[in-house]
């Protein structure tokens, strides 16, 4: 009896001393040369971020960086529960979508101070490349590439369509229309709904250029409903004369592979110019790249250049000087980046942008001349996406399809959205 | 002063129990227990995990009556619920009946049949799906063959969508197969021997026989099938993305619950969405469990 006393209370101790241990282990764990860095990706990215991690750590010896990526969605299931359990990596991939929420909640840290420092380095930055990342003057991201939102399109096609050419600085709605039309009748080819993923991002350029913006301080930023109406107009006029593919089909989430453009059955199709090197690659023939059409008396620019790919120490890093020297590494180091080649986005720097724009292959350089071409015709980034962007993005591809399914009529569908927008964002 | 040493000896006894299970105890306490007793407690307040709670009493709840989504998510899962849980039990009871002939391959065509249940929730049955499915997927090049010629997209439409979610769940039969096998082998032999003796016809052996033998059996599935019913997720979020898409029609509750939780940062919403579902839930298995005196046979009763 007392042998199996004693033989139980070891029992116990032995499994509860594997938990004891961890927990030792893991108090122990911090020192100042490891790292944790985090970020969303794809298989490319991923390899390419691997080999920047090594050529850092050859670059300085006895540091280690643990590294941490998934996929979009994923990521920020798995960031927001870090948030919550207050072990975020020390330095992590960000999005302007979610950058001031974060802010909001002293989740991430100012990078003034390490700027100060010398260990951040932005002499070779134009501001107008940090403003995007900058909440009431503080600095909270640093951009690893520029993105512009753009119209991908068949060049081969219009030719058969007998169109020579786009002037993308000065066509109008009006006439991407009139090509639409043009291409269908002639070649049978059609055209995709404008932005299947993310329909906002086609209406928020209509409406910048009104001069207005689609987010405000509380609630929508736009008032006259015209740019909006017009948005859904066209696309209801294209679908009329059976130009546009079906909304049924359309709105189904693909890969690139399967998308609409890589299998010749749209003449266009609107990305983010980053996107434009995956729907090269689907799609095997070449494509050119334009600036969105105008609107009719437009009073400003509707493109912007969106920071894309922001890289964040959050307040609660545990070695955020490490954090920053990686940072600053992964920005400047001319080296590197010619090892990412752009994949997050044409760099900031200005020697880094000037460095690789002699090295791109030609897609890249597609890219890169279309960032150009885009920063001449742009106008300034609006804040930041407000709390409830995310459920208010969902809403409106929601609405979208309604109206292109025909499940409600233009006027009641653009109501809806600026009503349901209101109530959202409020 | 005998029945407390024994009293003692079976409270060590019991403690011996704990000490060997006490990894999974460990487990449950940190991994379920506390998680569901947080969830409770967020459930009475604004939540958005990247700040700390604030108590809003029933306000979740009360926001729920005027949530348009919270009701199609609800719609969605009954209709998903009652139409996919019969469909598969009935097919799941079918094979059963198959297998129970005994040949000698049984036991790969067993396997095989409960592949789809482990992989109905991968990346790659999702993209499989989608291609079934598409405008110009498998499914109508079938038809077009058999003369049907169609451009629906059975997965874009809005109406046709959700049935492809309960194909895929008719599709994954394999756990209730082997319950049912598992029940079909234990009804005792001398039971048909006595009916053939008394003539009757093998549709006269399963109405009166092999039904009534394997009414257990039946509900256990049943209750379990209603469960897994009601908080289907990943077929839905693979399928369509994680959007409910077309239109919400492929929204089930527990996506939904998702979405507001992780999605929108709005995780008190999601924690009370989440304890109305355990409340549903449970209302249904109540009345399955009410209704079962009336048509589960148990041998035991019976026999008193």
């Amino acid at each position: 009896m007392k042998a199996r006393t004693v033989l139980i209370t070891i029992l116990v101790t032995l499994l509860l001393l594997p938990g004891v241990l961890f927990a030792q282990a893991a108090t122990e764990e911090t020192d100042s040369n490891t790292m944790r860095l985090a970020w969303w990706g794809n298989p490319t990215r991923d390899e390419r971020t691997y080999k920047a991690v090594e050529m850092f750590e050859a670059k300085n010896p006895g540091v280690s960086i643990e590294t941490e990526t998934t996929g979009w969605s994923g990521y920020w299931d798995k960031m927001n529960t870090q948030a919550a359990a207050g072990s975020l990596p020390d330095l992590m991939q960000h999005d302007y979508a979610y950058m001031l929420q974060w802010v909001e909640r002293n989740q991430l840290a100012d990078l003034t101070p390490y700027v100060d420092k010398g260990i951040i380095d932005l002499s070779k930055i134009n501001d107008s490349f940090l403003t995007g990342g900058m909440v009431d003057g503080k600095l909270y991201g640093i951009s690893l590439g520029t993105n512009a939102v753009c119209l991908t399109y068949d060049l081969a096609v219009l030719k058969k369509a007998g169109i020579s050419e786009i002037n993308s600085a000065t066509w109008t709605w009006a006439d991407f229309e009139r090509i639409a039309l043009q291409v269908y009748r002639k070649t049978g080819v059609q055209t995709i709904p404008f932005f299947t993923t993310d329909p906002k991002v086609g209406f928020d350029n209509m409406i910048r250029q009104t001069g207005a913006s689609t987010y405000g301080e509380t609630g929508i930023g736009f008032t006259d409903p015209a740019a909006l109406r017009e948005f859904y107009a066209i696309q209801l006029r294209l679908l009329d004369a059976g130009a546009l593919i079906k909304p049924e089909t359309a709105f189904v989430t693909v890969s690139p592979e399967e998308g609409a453009i890589a299998k010749g059955e749209t003449w266009v199709e609107f990305i983010w110019s980053n996107q434009f090197v995956s729907t090269q690659a689907a799609a095997q023939r070449p494509l050119e790249i334009a600036l969105l059409p105008n609107i009719k008396n437009a009073k400003a620019k509707g493109t912007f250049l969106k920071p894309s790919m922001f890289f964040s120490i959050p307040a609660s890093a545990e070695n955020p000087e490490l954090a920053a020297k990686f940072l600053n590494f992964f920005v400047n180091n001319i080296e590197v980046n010619d090892m990412l080649m752009g994949e997050r986005g044409v760099p900031i720097p200005d020697d880094v942008r000037a460095y690789m724009s002699t090295k791109v292959d030609p897609i890249n350089k597609q890219i890169f001349d279309y960032i150009s071409l885009a920063s001449k015709n742009a106008g300034p980034i609006d804040a930041p996406d407000p709390a409830g962007s995310g459920e208010f993005l969902k809403m409106v591809r929601d609405v979208t399809q309604e109206i292109l399914m025909k499940r409600v009529s233009l006027d009641a569908g653009v109501a809806k959205i600026m009503s349901r927008g209101n109530d959202i964002l409020k | 002063m005998k029945q407390l040493t024994s009293r003692r000896r079976s409270f060590l006894d019991d403690l011996s129990g704990y000490a060997f299970i006490s990894p999974w105890l460990l487990g449950f306490i940190a991994f379920s227990i506390i998680p569901i007793l947080f969830s409770l407690y967020y459930s009475f307040t604004e939540y958005d995990i990247l700040g700390d709670p604030t108590f809003n009493g029933l306000e979740n709840f009360r926001r729920m009556l005027g949530d348009e989504l919270f009701w199609q998510s609800l719609k969605v899962t009954f209709f998903y619920a009652f139409v996919s849980v019969p469909l598969r039990l009935l097919f799941a009871f079918f094979v059963a009946m198959l297998f129970n002939r005994g040949t000698r391959a049984i036991r790969m065509y067993q396997a095989i049949y409960y592949v789809p249940s482990l992989v109905g929730g991968s990346i790659a049955i999702a993209v499989m799906w989608r291609r079934l499915f598409m405008a110009d997927g498998a499914l109508n090049a079938a038809l077009a063959k058999i003369g049907i010629v169609t451009d629906i997209s059975w997965i874009g439409n809005p109406s046709t969508a959700i049935w492809t979610l309960i194909l895929l769940a008719a599709w994954q039969f394999g756990s209730s197969m082997l319950i049912f096998l598992a029940g079909l082998r234990q009804i005792p032999r001398e039971l048909y021997e006595a009916a053939s003796i008394d003539g009757a016809n093998p549709f006269k052996k399963f109405t009166h026989i092999t039904v009534p033998q394997i009414t257990p059996v039946i509900f256990f599935n049943l209750v379990m099938q209603l469960i897994n019913g009601f908080t289907v997720f990943t077929q839905a979020f693979v399928v369509s993305g994680g959007s409910g898409d077309p239109l919400n029609s492929t929204l089930v509750y527990a996506l939904y619950l998702y979405q507001r939780a992780f999605k929108y940062y709005d995780m008190g919403y999601g924690s009370a969405l989440a304890w109305v579902l355990v409340l549903i839930i449970g209302i249904m298995t109540g009345v399955v469990f009410k209704t079962s005196s009336t048509w589960v046979f148990y041998e035991a009763k019976e026999g008193k």
